[in-house]
């Protein structure tokens, strides 16, 4: 027994869950050639085929690009502390691909070791991920490289599988998976074929091992020379999480935030005396590295990395993850 | 909802210039309930902040026997610090902590102490000794080595004379080479080399080392040959922080999360990670 859905219903139900309050985000073509992650104001702007993978990854509607930590208010020598709104608000990622779904019970980990990092398990705990499976690859994807494939269920509250008619096999893999398709779903025989994913392109195993032999190693000049630092590679990434605190506003009012940051840059670690543990790219680029394939396996069990490939698609000189591990 | 990056508001009861360019800074909270059950042990780390400019971290150096107020010290050297520069007796500014591990003070008892300290970092040893100093029939003899690069660079200078008449303490404070005055009466000299000179005995001894890197580099080798084993001495790591809680992904030395399970570290569990610190 499996489940279905036709793409008119489906359409139906987004529209339903915009009208209830919801906010609904999806792949959209924002402009010509240009697909994203972005909240849909109506259900035909969702993107279902035609696409591989968005530029951006769904990580900023759990843990925004920007986000304000708590605001504070100065009269004189009288401060006083504004607590934030915390987050409320259902939203349901509709179209995620799996390599985004499954990167957010990987960013649980950082959020929630030692010290709860509410504002991020809130907006985690309101939203529902239905994922779209991959019906095709590009170079860039790397998914069975990382012990994830096409139909990869992990992080999916339910999954969305093409049939070859238009219409959709739904897999309800949690309560919140079935709650949103209840009373929504045909009953059916047809069960959909799992498209073949990317050839497996490097062993994950072996680069920890890599990074450690090879800390100063002359491949990482000679392999990451070309980076620029911009940091696209970790800002479109679904699981790099870093952050910078600053203050915002003036000497009355404003707020203290958070914003995105990336490893790539030279602030990063720069200490206040001048000295920089990672003076130069190819160190930054293999913190990257060592932080997704060695750092964080060790710390939580779990690479940091879903070969969604976004690394390589958005950089300027055609670097990214997978072009450094498969040079390894 | 519990908020993990929000302060507790501190009023600041003293301000003093220590240097030219170092100011310490004593803080009490304004929330008196918050003051009586904050505990912390020495070593930690706390995340002071200036509303409208941002936080810093820095080492809380006073001693976790004062139940009174909270110490931290530094130099004016970017925005945040510019702006606690100007910060007065009786304005209010933010604290989160504490963070990090400490000294482990319980496995130090019944040990000789060998405190080495270099420039602004000696508020981070200042609050071992003070620790110490409080708990003195704990520990053995007591050696205290503290080298600025001149005269004027010396921090807490009134303290080193307090800690000196205590009995089994010997402070030995150095400046380096043409930073002395005319009337200096201490040792010139960078603190590894007056160190040696001091003739201090290794044995059953254990020390702390914090200054700038290539002061501790040329520490260890003065330790090793003396048969301090890098398994004893202790330094403490200072990267850039932001969350000071394990998250925002800057301070790690490999695996080593240098806000969780740092700041305090042996020199041979530094010596296993990498070198990127």
């Amino acid at each position: 027994m499996s489940a279905t859905i036709s793409q008119a219903a489906l359409r139906e139900l987004v529209t339903e869950w915009i009208k209830q309050g919801k906010r609904v985000v999806g792949p959209r073509e924002v402009k010509p050639g240009c697909v994203l992650y972005e909240p849909l104001e109506s259900s035909d702007q969702l993107l279902l085929e035609g696409f591989v993978h968005p530029a951006n990854s769904v990580k900023e509607f759990i843990f925004p690009k920007h986000e304000e930590l708590y605001g504070y208010c100065i009269t004189g020598n009288r401060i006083e502390l504004i607590e934030v709104k915390p987050p409320a608000g259902e939203q349901v990622l509709i179209g995620a691909r799996p390599c985004d779904a499954a990167s957010m019970p990987i960013l649980d980990h950082v959020f929630n070791w030692d010290y709860k990092d509410e504002l991020y398990d809130l907006r985690r705990q309101l939203t529902t991920v239905v994922t779209l499976a991959c019906t095709a690859h590009d170079d860039a994807c790397f998914c069975t490289s990382v012990g994830l494939g096409p139909a990869a269920e992990r992080g999916s509250d339910a999954m969305l599988l093409e049939l070859d008619d238009g219409e959709y096999e739904v897999r309800c893999l949690t309560e919140k998976g079935k709650a949103l398709f209840d009373g929504k779903l045909q009953a059916s025989e047809r069960v959909a074929s799992v498209a073949a994913g990317p050839e497996k392109r490097f062993e994950a195993q072996q680069v920890w091992a890599f990074v450690k032999e090879h800390f100063d190693s002359p491949f990482w000049p000679s392999e990451t020379l070309a980076c620029l630092g911009c940091g696209a590679c970790a800002y479109t990434c679904p699981t790099c999480h870093c952050f910078d605190i600053v203050d915002e506003g003036n000497i009355e009012r404003g707020v203290r935030a958070r914003n995105w940051d990336s490893c790539q840059f030279a602030m990063f670690t720069l200490h206040a005396s001048g000295h920089n543990p990672r003076p130069d790219q190819p160190s930054r680029q293999r913190q990257r590295i060592d932080h997704k394939f060695h750092v964080y396996p060790e710390k939580f069990g779990e690479i940091l990395c879903t070969g969604c490939g976004n690394c390589t698609r958005n950089c300027p000189v055609g670097m990214g993850v997978l072009s450094v591990l498969t040079a390894l | 909802m519990h908020n993990i990056y929000q302060p507790d508001l501190m009023k600041v009861i003293e301000t003093r210039q220590q240097t030219p360019d170092v100011k310490s800074v004593k803080v009490r909270f304004l929330e008196e309930a918050r003051g009586k059950e904050f505990s912390f042990r020495v070593g930690q780390f706390g995340i002071f902040s200036v509303f409208g400019y941002g936080e810093s971290t820095f080492n809380i150096c006073s001693s976790s026997n004062w139940k009174d107020h909270l110490e931290f010290c530094f130099r004016r050297v970017g925005c945040v610090t510019e702006a606690l520069w100007s910060v007065e007796e009786g304005d209010v500014i933010g604290f989160r902590g504490p963070y990090g591990n400490a000294y482990p003070t319980e496995e130090w008892k019944g040990k000789n102490l060998i405190f080495l300290g270099g420039g602004i970092a000696m508020p981070p040893v200042r609050c071992a000794v003070w620790y110490v100093l409080e708990n003195r029939a704990d520990y053995g003899d007591i050696t205290i080595v503290y080298g600025a690069r001149s005269v004027a660079d010396l921090v807490y200078v009134d303290e080193l004379d307090k800690w000196a008449k205590h009995p089994k303490v010997r402070v030995v404070r150095c400046v380096d080479p043409g930073g002395e005055t005319p009337d200096w009466k201490g040792e010139i000299g960078f603190v590894p080399t007056v160190f040696e000179r001091a003739g201090v005995s290794a044995e059953n001894s254990v020390a702390l080392v914090i200054g700038p890197p290539i002061m501790i580099k040329n520490t260890l080798p003065v330790l090793y040959r003396m048969g301090i084993l890098p398994s004893v001495v202790y330094t403490s790591l200072e990267n850039r922080m932001k969350c000071g809680v394990g998250k925002c992904g800057r301070c790690n030395v490999g695996s080593f999360y240098v806000c969780k399970e740092g700041p305090i570290l042996t020199m041979a569990q530094l010596a296993r990670l990498p070198a990127d610190y």
